[in-house]
């Protein structure tokens, strides 16, 4: 998607090196020549903005790459855009942006490509099914189907647009977006064009995109440079339109037609008020964090921003900022970043357990009874900071026999235990079939003890392998198949941080964080319950840790399949030494304070004591955590590297009560086996 | 979420007000843990700002015979040649500190048990070989227990024993055998060494000698929190009539190797309410130790923000707590040290025994948890994004 040929040594240096200390993270552009990196959704309604830059206006000072709107926004969340062009629900979640003045992707009318499409009206609807690719769209449908349902609730999915189509029928309804929109036009009895009804309702045009910016970035150059972009692409729509006929087919004078008429490129008065009505109503929804318009260049904003403090975050103060936390409030990514700067420990400590006590007011800690069993250690991917894994061919490597395996659940069993997680190496000896079999068996033997089993890049390994083999088989299938044999939910190890640079760091040959995620999407849409979980302190900075925690929470936004947070630091004492980073026990209850904070859709978050030791992992029931996840009969990957933290039911429950809690029991869905006591 | 009971001694407190031994037990039964600890905090930062100090030290027990039957001991043994007793000579005592290879070691703390087959002139000789071979060292011996045993078996008041041992060296005291001062208590666990009162007097012909003193409690084991409150209130009053003691240290009862392995340990939130109101009731006592050894290093660190100012020292081999189970390291260097304090957010300070300042060490960069998006590398970031 990368669009951009500029290159050559700009004359941007100066200006560029004042940027080197006003930047977030005092750190500047990171672009070999010193150019500002911009960002931009390549699509056909964004065409107009781009187009100067295109041209190869601006090229000396600025670096534009092309992509999908959440690779956009990923860019900009994960510092490695400093300005993006992107959709609008992007800036909320983001929080702390400043806007380009005067430039919008937006609609006063229809726009065609943002339709809400069923077979009755909305009014008569129970579910609706949308494309989570667009933030924006999303939100824009739950307000207006809210609003045209006078408040009664619809039940929403999220689904592959090719999925919509097929579903799609009766009392259920679809939200397409895009190319999709325009191509099923006609096929439905009842089209609802969204930003027309978000017009007639409201009385204000809706914005889809601005260019979003972290302070400083947008100075009157660049500014000037964004206007003439615009300028030049308004002047040229005709030919954008034969263009993009050429390159992606359609008619150049329907393209044309589109940009002319569906879209209004000018963020005037009208279309600010727009955006700042949506903004306001997806925060009354509690669909986006609250956030301020705030627009580069000017200090006249909405009334209450425009002073800022020294580091460039909102003039709110930090205690306010701990109370909207503490009070249930949807953070943005800034005002989490902040958060995880500035905040005192114990501060975050306060807010996270007044939310740990919102969402369980019964005083109730749980813990289970289950056991870790870790059927191979054999593995390809040779992750850096693993002390665990042998490579293929070692000589002691080794695979679970039925005997042993036999040995370790009866354990279970014996003691009144209700499942195993049961993970392991990616063994290029272990087919799909041998799962299937070992899950019949398991089953067939030990119909009471749940298989919580293989995290996602066992999943990916065995889709992969299959297909190595000649049979071509997709995650869907490979969990489908599981689940038929037995599977009954999907751990969420191997997360690591779900960013890729430091995937690719620690964990060259794992899944990507993209992979991660649509590994857990999937397993959430066949009905599996999943965990997720966070490993930090190698090459991570908290700019990562929070982008994971924010991917977790959108993907939870939209599956709900998460039961459950768990984080720890990298244990290294005997790992891999040279990718150690960030880690400690402030940190860890800093981690796990935050975590409860921003995963406002995660009912329980897991103390680590595994790895913290029983005093902290106690500590960590004041820092947000409900949870003393398991009695852990054995641990081989963690106490590879050195930690060997054990406690039995007994302790589990004596450091819950002697923290002020009673005590249950419970399942991997968080159900209480036990009365609390 | 506190209750209004917590709000009125927070009130109390932040008016300077001292607080009863009614308002310590209430502290103790506060639910909200963290609010207990976000007021000593306040109390600690006022008189030490983000200040923690640490010393370089070495812990030495010269002999383990031990007369005493404390039940909570697994260290002691009760008679010379029993398996496992051992006392020193003097000469691997000396070579102990001569061969010790920090020269900034401050201090030297022994702590020994009750050994009827020593003189009195054999302990005055070992502390004056140690301030020959290195004079600068500070000599932190004996415990009030140790002083009250010797004036008994060698027929000299508190004072005598002392003026004698610092004539040969002797510096300070720790503040080691207080246990739980209260009868009902005490008599239970330690009966057959000096009381509380004895304990006290001991300090109190300290201070009146001069000498400054440190003070601790043994908590976790059979006391009460109004035990504990109780043994918070003699100290302070003692206090109010010396200014002798520099530092409070509570320590956790470990149940291994020893007579009362039935009861549970104390847990962390323990430790850490436990260092909290101390720090809130001991109004005129300057320091609060979080010990690491007997709470653990993890959470004697995150103790920095509960109210403790002091992390100890280095202590290099350990032996009493260890005995009894302790599962923390033997020792710490001054680099542990100062990491542990730097990731809890404060300044680092090395001190001597009497917390002059030995040396104070740059904040860290970071502030608490290490958070703070470092500066970045331009060059090394730029591959990690390739």
């Amino acid at each position: 998607m990368n669009a951009d040929g500029h290159g050559g040594q700009g004359p941007g240096g100066k200006a560029l090196g004042k940027l080197l200390t006003k930047n977030r993270y005092g750190a500047g552009p990171i672009d070999p020549n010193g150019k500002l990196r911009f960002a931009g959704v390549g699509y056909l309604n964004t065409q107009p903005i781009l187009h100067g830059l295109l041209q190869g206006l601006g090229a000396s000072r600025l670096l534009l790459e092309l992509g999908r709107p959440s690779e956009v926004a990923r860019r900009l969340f994960e510092d490695e855009a400093d300005a993006a062009l992107v959709p609008a629900a992007a800036i909320a979640m983001h929080g702390g942006l400043e806007i380009a003045p005067g430039i919008a992707v937006g609609a006063r009318g229809p726009v065609r490509s943002v339709v809400l499409l069923s077979e009755r009206p909305v009014e008569e609807l129970d579910t609706l099914l949308l494309d989570s690719s667009s933030r924006t769209s999303v939100v824009l449908a739950r307000l207006v189907a809210a609003h045209l349902r006078k408040g009664r609730a619809l039940t929403v999915y999220s689904r592959t647009p090719a999925q919509i189509l097929a579903e799609t029928r009766g009392g259920t309804g679809a939200v397409l977006i895009g190319d999709d929109a325009l191509a099923a036009r006609g096929r439905f009895a009842c089209e609802l064009d969204l930003a027309e009804a978000w017009q007639a309702w409201t009385g204000l045009p809706f914005v889809f995109a601005v260019w979003g910016a972290r302070r400083g970035v947008l100075d009157e150059s660049v500014r000037a440079l964004l206007s003439a972009s615009l300028e030049a692409g308004l002047a040229a729509r005709t030919e954008i339109g034969v263009s993009w006929a050429e390159a992606h087919g359609g008619l150049a004078a329907e393209h044309e037609r589109y940009l002319r008429e569906n879209l209004h490129y000018e963020l005037d008065e009208a279309a600010l008020a727009g955006l700042r009505e949506f903004f306001a109503r997806a925060a009354e929804a509690k669909l986006l964090p609250p956030c301020e318009v705030r627009l580069a260049g000017t200090d006249a904003t909405t009334p209450a921003a425009g002073r800022h403090d020294s580091r460039g975050h909102d003039s709110r103060s930090l205690d306010a900022l701990l109370d909207f936390a503490a009070e249930g409030g949807r953070l943005s990514f800034d005002e989490a970043l902040r958060l995880a700067e500035d905040a005192p420990t114990l501060d975050l400590g306060l807010a996270a357990d007044a939310r740990r006590r919102a969402l369980h007011p019964e005083g109730v800690v749980t813990y289970i009874v289950d056991r870790n069993v870790n059927y191979t250690n054999a593995c390809t991917v040779a992750c850096r900071f693993c002390a665990f894994y042998r490579p293929i061919g070692h000589g002691d490597v080794y695979v679970l026999s039925r005997e042993e395996l036999r040995a370790k659940i009866q354990e279970v069993v014996d003691a009144g235990g209700v499942q195993v997680l049961l993970q392991g190496g990616i063994n290029p000896d272990l087919r799909l079939t041998w799962y299937e079999e070992l899950f019949v068996w398991w089953k067939s033997e030990f119909p009471n003890v749940a298989l919580h089993a293989l995290s996602p890049e066992e999943i990916w390994g065995l889709a992969r392998l299959e297909t190595e083999c000649g049979e071509p088989t997709t995650i869907d299938e490979v969990l489908r198949r599981l689940m038929a044999a037995g599977m009954d939910s999907l751990p969420g190890g191997g997360a690591e941080v779900l960013t890729d640079r430091v995937r690719r760091k620690i964990a060259k040959a794992k899944c990507t964080s993209a992979e991660w995620l649509e590994c857990m999407r999937v397993a959430h849409r066949l009905g599996l319950h999943t965990t997720a979980t966070m490993m930090y302190g190698t090459t991570d900075t908290a700019v990562d840790r929070l982008a994971h925690l924010f991917k977790v929470r959108d993907l939870q936004d939209e599956t709900g399949g998460f039961t459950a947070f768990i984080c720890w630091d990298y244990q290294h004492d005997q790992g891999v030494k040279q990718v150690a980073g960030d880690t400690g026990t402030v940190l860890y209850l800093r981690m796990q304070a935050l975590a409860r904070l921003v995963l406002d859709n995660v009912r329980n978050i897991q103390s680590s004591w595994v790895t913290q030791g029983p005093g902290v992992g106690q500590l960590a029931l004041r820092y947000g955590a409900n949870d003393l996840g398991s009695t852990m009969f054995e641990e081989n990957v963690v106490s590879s590297a050195g930690t060997t933290f054990t406690m039995d039911a007994q302790q589990i429950e004596r450091h819950a009560r002697a923290a002020g809690f009673t005590v249950a029991r419970r399942n991997m869905r968080y159900q209480w086996l036990t009365t609390p006591s | 979420m506190t209750t209004p009971r917590f709000a009125e001694i927070a009130a109390k407190v932040r008016a300077g007000e001292r607080l009863s031994e009614d308002d310590g037990i209430a502290l103790y039964l506060e639910p909200d843990l963290l609010a207990v600890g976000q007021l000593a905090n306040e109390v600690r930062e006022r008189l030490h700002g983000d200040r923690t100090y640490f010393n370089v030290n070495l812990r030495y027990e010269a002999t383990n015979v031990c007369e005493a039957s404390c039940r909570f001991c697994a260290f002691a043994k009760l008679e010379k040649g029993q398996p496992g007793a051992q006392t020193a000579t003097h000469e691997a005592a000396w070579k102990e500190l001569a061969e010790f290879p920090d020269e900034r070691l401050s201090e030297l703390h022994m702590v020994n048990g009750l050994d009827p087959n020593l003189a009195f002139e054999w302990y005055e000789e070992l502390l004056r070989g140690w301030k020959k071979l290195r004079p600068s060292i500070h000599l932190k011996c004996f415990t009030a227990v140790e002083i009250h045993y010797f004036a008994q078996k060698f027929a000299m008041s508190h004072e005598q024993v002392l003026q004698r041992l610092m004539a040969a060296g002797l510096d300070t005291m720790p503040g080691g055998g207080a246990e739980i001062f209260h009868p009902e208590v005490r008599e239970r666990i330690s009966r057959d060494k000096a009381d509380g009162d004895e304990y006290l007097a001991v300090h109190r012909a300290a201070h009146r000698l001069g000498m400054k003193t440190n003070c601790t409690m043994l908590y976790g084991h059979i006391e009460t929190h109004a035990h504990r409150i109780d043994h918070l209130m003699r100290l302070r009053a003692l206090q109010d009539e010396t200014q002798g003691f520099q530092c409070f240290i509570p320590l956790a009862f470990h149940n291994m190797h020893n007579a009362m392995e039935q009861l549970p340990e104390s847990t962390a939130v323990d430790d850490l309410r436990t260092i909290s109101v101390s720090r809130l009731m001991l109004d005129n006592i300057p320091h609060v130790k979080a010990y690491w050894v007997s709470m653990t290093v993890e959470t004697a660190q995150i103790g920095l923000r509960f109210g403790a100012d002091d992390l100890d020292g280095t202590i290099v081999h350990e032996t009493i707590y260890h005995s009894a189970g302790s599962t923390v390291p033997m020792g710490l260097t001054r680099h542990d040290l100062l990491r542990l304090i730097r990731e809890a957010g404060r300044v680092p300070v090395e001190r001597d025994s009497l917390y002059g300042v030995v040396e104070e060490y740059p904040r860290a960069s970071a502030p608490e948890g290490s958070m703070k998006v470092k500066d970045r590398n331009a060059k090394k970031h730029l591959e990690l994004a390739r």
